[in-house]
């Protein structure tokens, strides 16, 4: 039933992040009909990169609001102390909230590129499966570690409105830090397909194992920490 | 059965109780064989600890007042030996009442009558053996 | 005998320099209606908190239903047979009635389903409206009905009757009476004194983090005495520095004790010295409470 309570609290902040981004894409690919010329197999498929740009800001948007909640928020709010008197102990608190925020970032992953996917189909102009694929999977293997660091946070900084401030402040801090000055690390590009696209094609391919699980081990890691400051704080 | 405790009349709730069972019986409100209420039922209607209703049952079962039947209930039971108390009741009574009169043509107001037999009430035992 | 329900070792709680609760010895006993009084940041809250594991001792340990409350996992298995309605009767707004219960009750193998139905008619609590919307008295009822409607081991409650219009006390008193007399271990804090007297077996009473007073009901109403003295001259008052003399109050011809035992000595003592006028009245619950925080 943990679970059922994590869903019924992101139950409308979900839904709306994936009618918004399905509707975005729907409507994004649907008008690249009217944007193409005479070679448009590249274009088309720049277009499909420049989508995944798009995606992926509004997916670590959401994911990171997903991943908001949990205990140290319900401290703020006053049901700490029913959640915490169940016969649970903190770990499943928190990976039934995780579970869930994975369930979720891969639905939010999947959902848009499936969109565009048929939506291509419908205008006749199809795309590979594996490009689909390729950017679905670079997108959640990547970008898995915005969520982590959301859980991270939400564990531990208290307060209502500070703890999604402090993550939506982090994710801005990271893009500017990965542009500025970690540019041959940054995961912001890994995430958005740069370090596998095709100059001339703008196909990907190679896919990126090392930065993945890079980004993964951040993410488990960071996870990690975050069961650490639950079993250790008090309420 | 009408019983009211008073939790500030500086007496313990079960020995009210045991009083006021022990006065219906004497009167006859509750007559031998008559079932006492459960002890739930009880202490849902009175609003106490059910701890004190079963403290007063078992005392009075202890003195011989009541017969705790296993899962049927109390019962009031009025022994020989109950029965010579309730003459002895019945005798200090009307001692008591010769006394109120006697007091009550000295001057006394039925007030300081009535403070004056709770403070010499409220002394232990011990205390009353050492005068 | 039974073990009790709930056993502290000198339990210690510092938040910084000043502690919460200090070196606190209580002993819960099973199957009675224990209370436990104190004034606000006495350090009731705090001690509950340490006792279902939501805050880690600075110093000591203690047990509940024998599982001991340092340890996590021990705690999690004891919480499976505690109910515990927080100060702040805690709810889910976003959940409706019916989604709380159904949530609530998927833990605890104690629930009774004939109880929920029982209070969900008697509380008239709409069932598919949301938590966020019901009234703050139909969220006490909902939040005490998660509680009632088990039979739990021990039932932990944090001033259950706030809140609550005296229609809705005086049921809550009985509900509380009906579980003790299923066998349901109860630890209340209240500050409704009368509804202590009323229905506690036990009282325990904390101030400033210590354990101050620790007695049956019984034992206080049969020891606590308030005696007035009438003398033609007043005898020094240390003529009454008797075991037991908590306080002594003098005005004019007339001397005013608080005792919380030995009254027989006093009278006696008062009788010895001439008093014209004994008076010896029982002293209630709340004057035994002021008494005791008053003292530091």
């Amino acid at each position: 039933m943990l679970w059922y309570k994590a869903w019924l609290e992101t139950r409308s902040r979900f839904l709306t992040c994936l009618a918004t981004l399905t509707i975005f894409c729907a409507v994004f690919v649907g008008h690249a009909q009217t944007l193409l010329r005479r070679e448009w197999t590249a274009d088309y498929n720049r277009l499909l990169f420049v989508s995944q740009q798009y995606i992926v800001i509004v997916w670590v948007l959401a994911v990171v609001l997903l991943g908001m909640g949990g205990i140290v928020r319900e401290k703020a709010t006053g049901t700490s102390s029913l959640t915490l008197s169940l016969p649970v102990c903190r770990n499943r608190l928190l990976m039934s909230r995780v579970g869930l925020g994975l369930f979720q970032a891969i639905a939010l992953g999947i959902v848009p590129w499936t969109t565009i996917f048929l939506v291509s189909s419908l205008a006749r102009m199809p795309i590979s499966i594996s490009q689909v694929a390729f950017y679905t999977t670079l997108l959640i293997a990547g970008g898995l570690s915005y969520f982590a660091m959301a859980i991270l946070v939400s564990s531990s900084v208290e307060g209502e409105y500070t703890a999604p401030a402090v993550a939506f402040g982090l994710v801005l801090i990271s893009a500017i830090a990965f542009d500025a000055w970690l540019r041959p690390f940054s995961l912001w590009r890994l995430v958005s397909g740069d370090y596998c696209i095709d100059r001339q094609t703008y196909l990907v391919s190679h896919f990126p194992w090392r930065g993945t699980l890079a980004s993964i081990s951040a993410a488990i890691l960071m996870l990690l920490a975050s069961m650490r400051i639950i079993q250790s704080r008090e309420f | 059965m009408f019983f009211k405790l008073n939790p500030t009349a500086g007496q313990p709730l079960y020995l009210q109780l045991m009083q006021q069972i022990r006065h219906a019986a004497e009167t006859g409100a509750l007559q031998d064989g008559d079932q006492l209420p459960g002890i739930r039922t009880l202490a849902e209607e009175l609003v106490v600890s059910p701890n004190t209703i079963v403290k007063a049952y078992s005392e009075l079962e202890h003195d011989g007042l009541v017969e705790l039947r296993h899962g049927s209930g109390a019962f009031i039971t009025t022994k020989r030996r109950m029965r010579s108390l309730k003459d002895h009741v019945q005798v200090a009574r009307r001692r008591l009442s010769k006394l109120i009169e006697q007091l009550r043509d000295e001057g006394l107001l039925d007030d300081e009558i009535k403070r004056a037999f709770e403070a010499e009430l409220l002394h232990s035992p011990e205390f009353v053996r050492k005068r | 005998m039974i073990s009790p329900a709930i056993l502290t070792h000198d339990l210690t709680k510092s938040y910084g320099p000043v502690p919460a609760v200090r070196d606190l010895n209580l002993a819960v006993q099973a199957n009675r209606i224990t209370a436990f009084l104190g004034q606000n940041g006495a350090g009731k809250s705090t001690t509950i908190k340490m006792l279902l594991g939501m805050v880690r001792p600075t110093r000591g340990e203690g047990t509940v239903l024998g599982k001991r409350i340092g340890d996590a996992e021990q705690n999690r298995r004891l919480r499976q047979n505690v109910a515990y309605v927080a100060e702040n009767k805690p709810l889910y707004g976003y959940m409706t009635v019916e989604q709380t219960i159904r949530f609530a009750s998927s833990f605890y193998p104690d629930w009774r389903t004939d109880s929920e139905k029982k209070l969900l008619h008697e509380y008239r609590l709409p069932l598919h409206q949301k938590v966020k919307t019901l009234s703050k008295g139909m969220r006490t009822k909902l939040a005490l009905l998660l509680a009632f409607a088990r039979r739990p081991e021990l039932l932990i409650l944090d001033e259950p009757s706030e809140g609550l219009d005296p229609v809705g006390i005086e049921h809550l008193l009985q509900l509380l009476v009906a579980e003790a007399a299923e066998g349901v271990t109860i630890f209340f804090s209240s500050h409704q004194i009368a509804e202590v007297e009323r229905v506690a077996d036990h009282v325990c009473i904390l101030n400033a983090g210590r354990l101050a007073l620790n007695a049956s009901l019984d034992e206080l109403r049969q020891s606590y005495r308030r005696i007035d003295f009438v003398f033609p001259s007043l005898p020094p008052e240390r003529e009454f520095c008797i075991a037991g003399v908590e306080k002594i109050q003098t005005a004019g011809h007339q001397l005013s004790l608080f005792a919380s035992r030995n009254a027989d000595a006093v009278v006696e003592r008062g009788h010895d010295l001439g008093a014209v006028s004994i008076e010896v009245a029982p002293v209630g619950l709340r004057d035994i409470f002021l008494e005791t925080v008053k003292e530091n």
